[in-house]
C-alpha cells in the first residue's frame, strides 16, 4: 500500500467502461477523501449505477481504460467479496430478493466474513442479536424481518431500509448508495438519512447517487457531481444540487459542450 | 437373457412360501413384462443398471447392522434389515402393530401392479416380509429399511391403511451400511379412508453403489389428505414410480420432493396422479440439483377425469444444473376431461442466478458459501417442509454431502 495517508480513500482516473458492447463510462475521474460525503446526480442512463457496480466488482463490465485506487491499492484487481471485506459497500438501486435465505443468517455471515478478514473471532450469537436489534430499531425495521427471506416480499421502501441496515451492521469504509432514497416515503427518507448520518466519521466516505436534492437536505454532502454520458461534467457544493433541481440538466449539458 | 427371464429363473430357487401367490405374480409379470428404456416414462431412468444385479434373491443371512440413526422423539421405531424385520432393533410396542407377513395380499391389477408400477411385481415375487400397518388410531411410526451389505437384493415393503379420520405420521428411511450396494426394490401401498391424514416422510440415502427401485401406490377416499415429502440423495441409480388415485371427493395430495445428486448418480421420478372425484386437489413441488455428471428426471403425469369437476392442480418443478456435464429433465403433463378445473404449472431448469450470487459476494461472502447458500435456498421449499427438526437436520446433512457444501445451519428462512 503506497502512502494511504496522503492519497484519497477512493481515486478514480479516466475510467472507461463498456457493457453489452456499449461504452457507458468515458473518462470518469473522481477523488473522494476519507470523512467526505459526495453526491452524484445525472440523467437516467448516464452511467451512475454502472459506476457503482464497477466499483463493487460486478462481473460483465469491460474496463477498457483508466484506474481505480482504494486505500492506496488497485481496487479493480480484487474480486467482489474481497472488496466488500476491505470495506466497500454497495447499497443496490434494485436489491434482489433471495427467497429462502434467512435475513439474519446473511447479516451474520457477512459480518463474520469481515471479522475474519481482520483476524477477529466470529461474533457471539448473543452480541450479534443485541447489535442487530439496536440497528433495526434505528432503521425502524420490525424484528420479524430477521426470520424472513432476504428482501423476500419486502416493499420497495423496506428493501432500501434493509440495505441501510446491512450497511450499519457491516460499517464499511466506503459506502456507495445507489438511489437509496428512491421509493421512500417522507418518514422513511428521514430514517434512512439518520442511518447514513450515523455512519459519518473521519475514516469513512459516502458516495450517494440520487435524483433528488431533498435527500441532501438530510445528508449534507461535501461535494456534488453531475455525471452525463459517462463523464463528470460539473462539480460543486450543495448549491449545485439546488440549481439542478430548479433548472434541470440541460444547462449543464450546454455548458459542458461549450 | 432379459431381466424378466433372469428374475424368474432365480425364482425357481426361491423356497416357496405360497406357491399360488408366486404363480399369480409370475403370471402378471409374464403378461406385462418389465419397463423398457423406450417406454414413455422410463427414458430418464437408468435401466442399464440392472445388468449389474448379480443376485435377485435376498441374502441368505444379513450382516450385522452396527449403527442406526438416533431415534426420532415421539415415534415408534420399526427396523427392517435387508427387507426382513429386525425385532431386537425395533420397539416392542411397534412390533405389535405389524400384521403377519403371510397376510400380505396377492398382487392384483387394480392395485397398481401394471403400467409403470410393474417393478412392484419383483418385490411381490421375492419379498417375504414387510410393514403392514392398519391404523385405527393416531400414530407416529418410524421405519428404517437398512441394507446390511450382505450379497443379495432386498425388497422393503410397506402397506399402510388409515381408518376413517385417523391421522398418522410416518417416517420411512432407506439406508445402507457403507458399501452396501445391490438392488433394493421397494413397494409401498397407502390406503386412506375418509378424512384420514397421512404425513409421509421418505428419505432415500442408500449407499452410493445401490440401485433403488421404488414403487408407491396410494388411494385416497373422500376428504383424505396425503402429504408426501420425499428426499432422494443416495444410490447410484434411483427411480421412484408413484401413482396416487384421488378416488373420493375433496381428497388431496401434497407432494414435495427433492433430489440432490452428484458424481454419476441418476435419479428420476414418475408421479402419476389420477383425479377421479369432484373437488380433488394436488399440489406438486419438485426441486432437483444435479452436480458433476449427475442426471435427474421428474415426470408429472396428472389425469383429471370427467367426474372430477372442481379439481385444483398446481405444479412447480425446478431444476438447478451445477455441472457442465449434468442434466435435468422435467416434464409436467396434464390431461383434462372436465372444464371445471384450476391448474397452474411451471417447470424451469437453469443455473444459479448470477445477480443473486453477486449480491451475496458484495456482502463479503466467499464464493463457496454464497453458492451453497443459494443452493440451500433452492431446496428450501422442500427442506423447510420437514416439520420434524431432527429429521430435517439429517436430511440437510445428507444433502450437503452431495452438494460438496458445508452444512449451513440456520441458513433457511
Ligand atoms: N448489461 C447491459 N447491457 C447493455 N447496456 C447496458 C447494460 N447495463 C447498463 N447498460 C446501459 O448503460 C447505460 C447506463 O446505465 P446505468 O444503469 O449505469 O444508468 P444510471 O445512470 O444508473 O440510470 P438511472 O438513473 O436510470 O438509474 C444505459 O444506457 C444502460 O442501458
Ligand atoms: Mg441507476
Amino acid at each position: 500500500m503506497s502512502n494511504p495517508g496522503t492519497e484519497p480513500l477512493l481515486k478514480i482516473d479516466d475510467l472507461h467502461v463498456s457493457v453489452g458492447g456499449q461504452q457507458v463510462l468515458r473518462g470518469l475521474t473522481l477523488a473522494v477523501n476519507a470523512g467526505e460525503v459526495h453526491a452524484i446526480m445525472g440523467p437516467n442512463g448516464s452511467g451512475k449505477s454502472t459506476l457503482a457496480h464497477v466499483l463493487a466488482g460486478r462481473p460483465g463490465y469491460q474496463i477498457t481504460r483508466g484506474s481505480v485506487r482504494y486505500q492506496g491499492s488497485d481496487l479493480l484487481a480484487l474480486p467482489p467479496e474481497e472488496r466488500a471485506r476491505a470495506g466497500v459497500f454497495l447499497g443496490f438501486q434494485y436489491p434482489v430478493e433471495i427467497p429462502g435465505v434467512n435475513n439474519a443468517y446473511l447479516l451474520k455471515t457477512a459480518l463474520n466474513a469481515q471479522r475474519r478478514q481482520r483476524d477477529l473471532p466470529d461474533i457471539d450469537a448473543f452480541d450479534f442479536l443485541a447489535l442487530v436489534r439496536e440497528r433495526m430499531k434505528l432503521m425502524q425495521i420490525d424484528e420479524s424481518f430477521l426470520a424472513r427471506g432476504v428482501n423476500e416480499g419486502f416493499s420497495g421502501g423496506e428493501k432500501k431500509r434493509n440495505e441501510i441496515l446491512q450497511m450499519l451492521i457491516l460499517e464499511p469504509r466506503l459506502a456507495l448508495l445507489d438511489e437509496t432514497d428512491s421509493g421512500l416515503d417522507i418518514d422513511a427518507l428521514k430514517v434512512v438519512a439518520r442511518g447514513v448520518n450515523s455512519l459519518r466519521s473521519p475514516e469513512r466516505a459516502i458516495v450517494l447517487v440520487t435524483h433528488y436534492q431533498r435527500l441532501l437536505d438530510h445528508i449534507v454532502p461535501d461535494q456534488v457531481h453531475v455525471l452525463v454520458r459517462g463523464r463528470m461534467v460539473r462539480s460543486g457544493d450543495r448549491s449545485l444540487a439546488l440549481e439542478l433541481e430548479k433548472r434541470g440538466y440541460d444547462w449543464v449539458l450546454e455548458q459542458a459542450v461549450a | 437373457m432379459t431381466l424378466r427371464e433372469r428374475a424368474l429363473q432365480e425364482l425357481q430357487r426361491q423356497p416357496m412360501r405360497s406357491a399360488g401367490m408366486v404363480a399369480q405374480t409370475a403370471q402378471l409379470l409374464d403378461q406385462h413384462g418389465l419397463p423398457q428404456p423406450r417406454d414413455e416414462y422410463w427414458r430418464n431412468a437408468n435401466l442399464r443398471a440392472f445388468e449389474q444385479v448379480t443376485q435377485f434373491l435376498p441374502p441368505a443371512h444379513s450382516s450385522a447392522v452396527t449403527s442406526l440413526p438416533a431415534p426420532l422423539p415421539g415415534f415408534q421405531r420399526l427396523v427392517f434389515v435387508d427387507g426382513r424385520r429386525a425385532a431386537q432393533l425395533s420397539d416392542a410396542a411397534a412390533l405389535q402393530l405389524l400384521a403377519d407377513p403371510a397376510a400380505w395380499p396377492a398382487p392384483a391389477d387394480d392395485q397398481g401392479y401394471r403400467d409403470d408400477q410393474r417393478f412392484a411385481l419383483l418385490n411381490a415375487l421375492f419379498g417375504s416380509d414387510g410393514a403392514q400397518l392398519q391404523l385405527r388410531q393416531d400414530a407416529a411410526v418410524e421405519l428404517l429399511f437398512i441394507a446390511s451389505g450382505a450379497a443379495g437384493s432386498s425388497y422393503p415393503r410397506l402397506a399402510v391403511q388409515l381408518a376413517d379420520g385417523v391421522q398418522a405420521r410416518l417416517v420411512e428411511r432407506h439406508l445402507g451400511a457403507p458399501a452396501a450396494g445391490g438392488f433394493i426394490c421397494t413397494q409401498t401401498r397407502v390406503e386412506l379412508q375418509r378424512n384420514a391424514r397421512l404425513d409421509h416422510y421418505r428419505l432415500q440415502d442408500c449407499d452410493a453403489s445401490a440401485l433403488w427401485m421404488d414403487t408407491l401406490f396410494a388411494r385416497l377416499d373422500a376428504h383424505a389428505h396425503y402429504d408426501v415429502r420425499l428426499l432422494g440423495v443416495g444410490a447410484a441409480t434411483a427411480r421412484c414410480s408413484a401413482e396416487v388415485v384421488l378416488s373420493g371427493a375433496q381428497a388431496e395430495l401434497t407432494w414435495r420432493s427433492m433430489a440432490a445428486l452428484d458424481a454419476r448418480q441418476v435419479g428420476d421420478t414418475l408421479l402419476r396422479v389420477r383425479h377421479e372425484a369432484p373437488g380433488t386437489r394436488t399440489s406438486q413441488l419438485f426441486r432437483g440439483i444435479a452436480v458433476g455428471q449427475a442426471r435427474i428426471g421428474f415426470d408429472a403425469d396428472v389425469r383429471v377425469s370427467a367426474a372430477a369437476a372442481g379439481t385444483r392442480v398446481s405444479q412447480s418443478l425446478r431444476g438447478l444444473i451445477e455441472g457442465a456435464e449434468s442434466g435435468i429433465n422435467l416434464r409436467p403433463r396434464l390431461t383434462i376431461h372436465t372444464d371445471d378445473i384450476q391448474a397452474s404449472h411451471g417447470a424451469t431448469t437453469g443455473q444459479l442466478d448470477e445477480n443473486l450470487l453477486f449480491y451475496l459476494l458484495s456482502r463479503g461472502l466467499d464464493v463457496a458459501t454464497a453458492r451453497a447458500l443459494l443452493k440451500w435456498a433452492f431446496l428450501g421449499d422442500v427442506l423447510s417442509a420437514i416439520e420434524i427438526p431432527e429429521l430435517r437436520r439429517e436430511a440437510e446433512r445428507a444433502a450437503a454431502g452431495h452438494l460438496s457444501d458445508q452444512l449451513l445451519d440456520g441458513a433457511l428462512s
